[in-house]
């Protein structure tokens, strides 16, 4: 989830403070527990706070203008009026769809706003909330990206269409020529970064304004000329294109308040289709796409435990955003325009708790009795660990994930049936690229980086390892296996025996061994521990190319226990 | 000191030695080769029991004289009973010279199979002596004069092979001979070694003499080391003195059995989760993206759930079928909520992706399956899962790693029993008693917190998240009854308390660590 970087004055002063640097650290990590930011840094010379947005879907909370109207409505006690997105406010300029939109990026979204001089942290929140949103909300631009240009430069209407990739050409932002659109895409860093998002068609998007001057090559790159933003400029074009209209729409409300907030003037532009959208043929945007919803007073206070009572209710939620209007036994609650992330009642519940604050709900104990107990296998796991521990072993842990050279090809193990694992197909190095499928490589490793701790070594380790199996629904099963290794100058393999037959003996088990000629131990010194007629392990002298392989310098005798089937058996 | 009990601890060694003094006048000196004749010990024997009495301040050394010696290495051995480099090329200008033959340095090298540096200094010092000449062709050619360097160093192979010998009792030419052909640093392929032979004379000091004085008045009382079967049998350790142990000393080390400290730390919190009433879950190591994410109202489009975010499994890669009727429940609870009363993520569900095999990625998973396999309600349960996380590893990221999670089903389930349910967490587990509670987010959770605690020894610390879940959660998996969920993050607390900064120490493959590492629950 988005870090973002905020100043302490621009915060201060969205929040109309009086006074400048009043506002304390600690006041401002209290605040930011109702947008779920954590501070993760303060830079007290510069004011610059890195802040920790959780809530993946409360994208209007990712900037500092987001952050402010939170807190600024808990103060006031309801949230601002914004004009623009009443009925009554008619839009003076249009966006006109061209055909064949719907199958490359059929939405676009956008507004003007006039008479808010941007200023140094003004652009750079609007850079900044730009940026996170195209890239977490909007799925590194694939669903939604976001243009602003100099409104003055432009001649509306202006026309969202798609041309050839050869017929449009600019200067793009960081280029210093005209460039096509193909070459934006094969050439540009931006074009290299998203052009994929475009891959499989023959013509492309493009914005353009009524004289046929290119805005921007939606959703890679603004032209240099008219879509540079710069600090001084008060007159701004904000278009939001995508491949879903309500988040489309979200994305520019967020905008129109985050820059209505800082004391722009926002007017609408109607966006016209040349084929129907959930919202029609003419969408106006920004435009409120909240739906009230009923809920009932009874089931807020029964999640939460407390009884709140619907006058609580109702000041929790208006002092969080919504508008609300509260009945006898329900409230009415719309979200605020530039959220749309009520999914369920539940998110109002959470929104009560928060508004309320956390700290005003008092803990209490679950009061119905349950019995607590362990599985089988654990009881059987830990069993064999105490006995293993009275045998003077001592108990490692190791990773899980591994590398298949050390669980197979260092074993002796390519090519049978012993060597199969459960493979990674992504794997980012192949040190980590295989789930084990025994126990005895986990501890050689240890054996192997030890030689230099005073002998003998008894080791063992009980744990989950991954055996490949096509009957088992997942392809593979996961049994707790104990493995254990006796390490010293004359180790042999009676000594590991002994131990195998004192563990099965305490465990209850009665087993025989049977010879198997298993290629990670000595001919004739391996066998197979049978319980109830089938394998449940291996016990053995490790064979000398696998110690060589892995480096040991002592004779190592070893058993694996497959516990979940010696369980199973039982 | 008690000097009397310090010499009740002699070894019977250093008693053999002292007594060697003991049988001369006083003052008496002695040099290691006497007290070696005296007592009749082994070399080794002898020269630790020296040691320890010269530890002891019992003996001192009187004087000491170091002697260079020559000997012969194994080389020397082998010039001696056969020839030398020099005396071979010698011989085989002879020969040609009387047989007419051509002599070259390579014939040298191949013929006698000389090694080319021996070679060439050899044939240099012959030249030299003019013994050799170098005539057109190179070859090489007999004058008929005689090598003294060659005969000299017969004649020091000769006087070496019987007995070593100090290098005083040669002469100067011969002494520089020995020390050019001598084993050094460099060259150690010489027929010759030259050693320090270090010759001490001892003495007994005065508390030497008194201990002398006190074993011979012990001596009428048989000493033994060690209490024997045989002693006990025929009672005769009554006739015994037990030789005295400076028990002060630093004890041998000893290799014991014992549980890994960070898996008795695990054990220890399992043990207070069933103490609460918790029922442990199991899962598999491997799941599908459907148990690991869908089934926990991750939208398939979720950041998280991205290739860098999660292990694919290689073969196969897809489960056969996901059981019924969670699937279907679950693919509506996402495009539109189903039967949650939520209005989903409204998208298409893809039933395929829903089948990916993946490592598990969240103990979370483990919750899902429970709360489809009707459990008890009310009911308590955990599990302590290992995860798989697609990171760099480092010092603060694991390729896998334990998480302690769990579910707690029940009508009287609500966001206050929450708290109150992390709340006994903080005490049992953390034994902290001040906690914060956060607002937190997690997909799955609604409300959510994070709880963080301050730990008596290691101060504020996060401790874990948890929510009450989901309709969109419980409902499709077939649970009517508030859940909660939580998770307690105890990698940190661990490593704080054994002293560890690396998470991947952990998991450590040092046996020596692993052998000191106090577990201090």
């Amino acid at each position: 989830m988005p870090t973002i970087s905020i100043f302490k004055d621009d915060l201060e002063s969205l929040l109309n403070s009086r006074r400048a640097g009043a506002v304390s650290i600690d006041q401002i990590e209290e605040w930011l527990m109702l947008v779920k930011g954590e501070l993760k840094g303060h830079n007290a010379e510069t004011g610059e706070l890195r802040v920790e947005l959780q809530d993946s879907n409360r994208p209007d909370l990712w900037c500092c203008e987001g952050i402010a109207r939170q807190i600024r409505i808990k103060q006031q006690g309801k949230l601002r009026a914004y004009p623009f997105l009443s009925k009554q406010s008619k839009p003076t300029q249009r966006v006109i769809v061209g055909a064949g939109m719907e199958r490359v990026r059929p939405y676009v979204a956008a507004c003007t706003a006039k008479g808010y001089r941007v200023t140094q942290e003004g652009l750079a929140q609007l850079i900044q909330t730009q940026e996170k949103l195209a890239d977490i909300f909007g799925h590194k631009r694939k669903t939604v990206s976001i243009g602003i240009y100099q409104l003055q430069k432009i001649a509306f209407p202006v026309t969202y269409e798609l041309v050839k990739p050869d017929e449009a050409r600019f200067t793009p932002l960081g280029m210093e020529t005209v460039m096509t659109l193909s070459e934006i895409l094969m050439v540009h860093p931006k074009g290299l970064e998203h052009g994929r998002i475009l891959a499989g068609h023959s013509r492309l998007p493009i914005l353009r304004d009524a004289k046929h001057q290119p805005l921007s090559f939606p959703p890679i790159i603004n032209s240099r000329e008219i879509g540079e933003v710069r600090v001084g400029d008060d007159e701004l074009f904000v278009e939001v294109t995508g491949t879903d209209l309500a988040m489309v729409v979200l994305t520019l409300n967020i905008f129109a308040v985050n820059l209505a907030d800082r004391g722009a003037m926002i007017e609408p532009v109607a966006v016209q289709y040349p084929h129907k959208t959930p919202l029609g043929r003419q969408v106006v945007t920004p435009q409120d796409l909240g739906k009230p919803r009923s809920i009932r007073i009874e089931t807020i206070e029964r999640a939460l435990g407390q009884a709140l009572g619907g006058k609580t209710v109702t000041q929790a939620l208006k002092t969080y955003g919504y508008d609300v209007s509260a009945g006898k036994s329900a409230v009415k609650a719309k979200l605020p325009p530039y959220r749309q992330d009520l999914m369920h009642e539940m998110d109002v519940v959470e929104d009560v708790a928060m508004s309320c604050g956390y700290g005003s709900f008092a803990p209490e104990m679950p009061a119905q009795f349950t019995v607590g107990g362990l599985s089988r296998i654990e009881q059987t796991s830990d069993r064999a660990r105490e006995l293993m521990v009275g045998l003077g072993f001592q108990e490692i842990i190791s990773n899980i994930l591994g590398s298949p050279e050390s669980y197979s090809t260092a074993m002796r193990l390519d090519g049978t049936g012993w060597g199969k694992m459960v493979e990674v197909d992504n794997a980012m190095a192949v040190t980590f690229s295989a789930l084990r499928q025994w126990m005895l490589p986990s501890l050689l490793r240890v054996e192997a980086a030890s030689n230099r701790a005073f002998y003998p070594h008894r080791l063992f380790e009980a744990g989950d390892v991954a055996i490949p199996d096509p009957a088992h629904e997942l392809g593979s099963r996961t049994d707790t296996v104990l493995g254990a290794v006796l390490a010293h100058a004359s180790a042999h393999f009676s000594e590991i025996h002994s131990c195998l037959d004192v563990l099965f003996y305490h465990l209850g088990q009665e087993y025989s061994l049977e010879p198997v000629q298993h290629p990670s131990f000595l001919e004739g010194r391996a066998g197979h521990i049978i319980v109830a007629g089938k394998p449940v392990g291996v016990i053995g002298e490790v064979h000398p190319e696998v110690l060589e392989r892995w480096q040991i310098s002592v004779p190592v005798v070893s058993f694996d226990v497959n516990l979940s089937q010696l369980t199973e058996r039982a | 000191m008690d000097t009397t009990s310090s010499f009740d601890n002699l070894h019977p060694l250093e008693i053999k030695v002292l007594t060697a003094f003991g049988a001369g006048p006083s003052g008496t000196v002695l040099t290691t080769e006497q007290l070696a004749a005296a007592t009749a010990l082994e070399p080794s024997q002898l020269s630790m029991a020296i040691e320890w009495l010269l530890a002891k301040q019992l003996l001192v050394v009187q004087s000491e004289t170091i002697t260079p010696v020559a000997s012969l290495t194994p080389l020397g051995d082998t010039y001696f009973e056969q020839s030398s480099p020099v005396e071979r090329i010698l011989s085989a200008a002879r020969d040609a010279s009387s047989t007419g033959k051509r002599l070259t340095i390579p014939d040298l090298h191949a013929k006698e199979g000389l090694d080319p540096a021996d070679v060439s200094k050899a044939v240099g010092r012959l030249k030299k002596e003019g013994a050799l000449l170098i005539v057109q062709g190179g070859c090489l050619e007999s004058t008929g004069r005689p090598s003294p360097s060659t005969e000299a160093m017969r004649a020091i192979l000769q006087q070496l092979h019987d007995a070593p010998r100090e290098m005083e009792q040669f002469p100067e030419p011969s002494r520089q001979l020995i020390q050019e052909h001598a084993v050094r640093r460099g060259s150690a392929k010489e027929p010759f070694r030259v050693e320090d032979r270090v010759a001490r004379w001892y003495v007994l000091s005065p508390e030497g003499t008194a201990a002398v004085d006190y074993v011979a008045t012990q001596a009428t009382v048989d000493e033994v080391s060690q209490l024997s079967p045989e002693l006990l049998k025929d009672g005769s350790w009554r006739r015994k003195r037990f030789r005295k142990y400076t028990i002060s000393l630093r004890a041998p080390r000893v290799g014991i059995g014992k549980k890994h400290p960070y898996r008795e730390f695990l054990d220890t919190v399992k043990t207070k989760l069933v103490s609460m009433g918790f029922q442990e879950m199991r899962g598999s190591l491997v799941e599908t993206e459907f148990w690991n994410m869908d089934a926990l109202f991750m939208p398939q489009f979720h950041p998280a759930r991205d290739i860098h975010d999660v292990y694919f499994v290689k073969d196969p890669t897809h489960a056969a079928k996901i059981a019924e009727p969670f699937v279907s429940r679950v693919t509506k609870a996402h495009e539109n909520g189903g039967a949650t009363g939520s209005t989903g993520w409204r998208y298409a569900f893809d039933g395929e992706r829903a089948k990916r095999l993946v490592l598990r990625s969240q103990g979370t998973a483990v919750s899902a399956r429970t709360l489809a396999a009707a459990p008890e309600a009310p009911g308590k349960y955990f599990s302590i899962a290992r995860c798989f996380r697609y990171d760099q590893v480092d010092a603060t990221h694991a390729t896998d790693f334990f998480q302690v999670e769990g579910i707690v089903l029940g009508e009287d389930i609500n966001f206050r029993t929450l708290l109150g349910l992390l709340n006994l967490f903080a005490r049992e587990v953390a034994q902290a008693k001040e906690v914060k509670f956060l607002p937190a987010y997690f997909p799955f959770t609604e409300p959510s917190v994070e709880m963080h605690v301050r730990h008596p020894r290691l101060g504020w610390m996060e401790l874990g998240g948890a929510g009450l879940f989901r309709r969109e959660v419980t409902l499709p998996l077939g649970v009517t009854v508030p859940v909660i969920a939580w998770g307690l993050g105890l990698d940190r607390m661990a490593m704080v308390a054994l002293g560890i900064h690396d998470i991947r120490e952990l998991f450590t493959d040092s046996l020596e660590l692993i052998r000191t590492t106090r577990g201090i629950f």
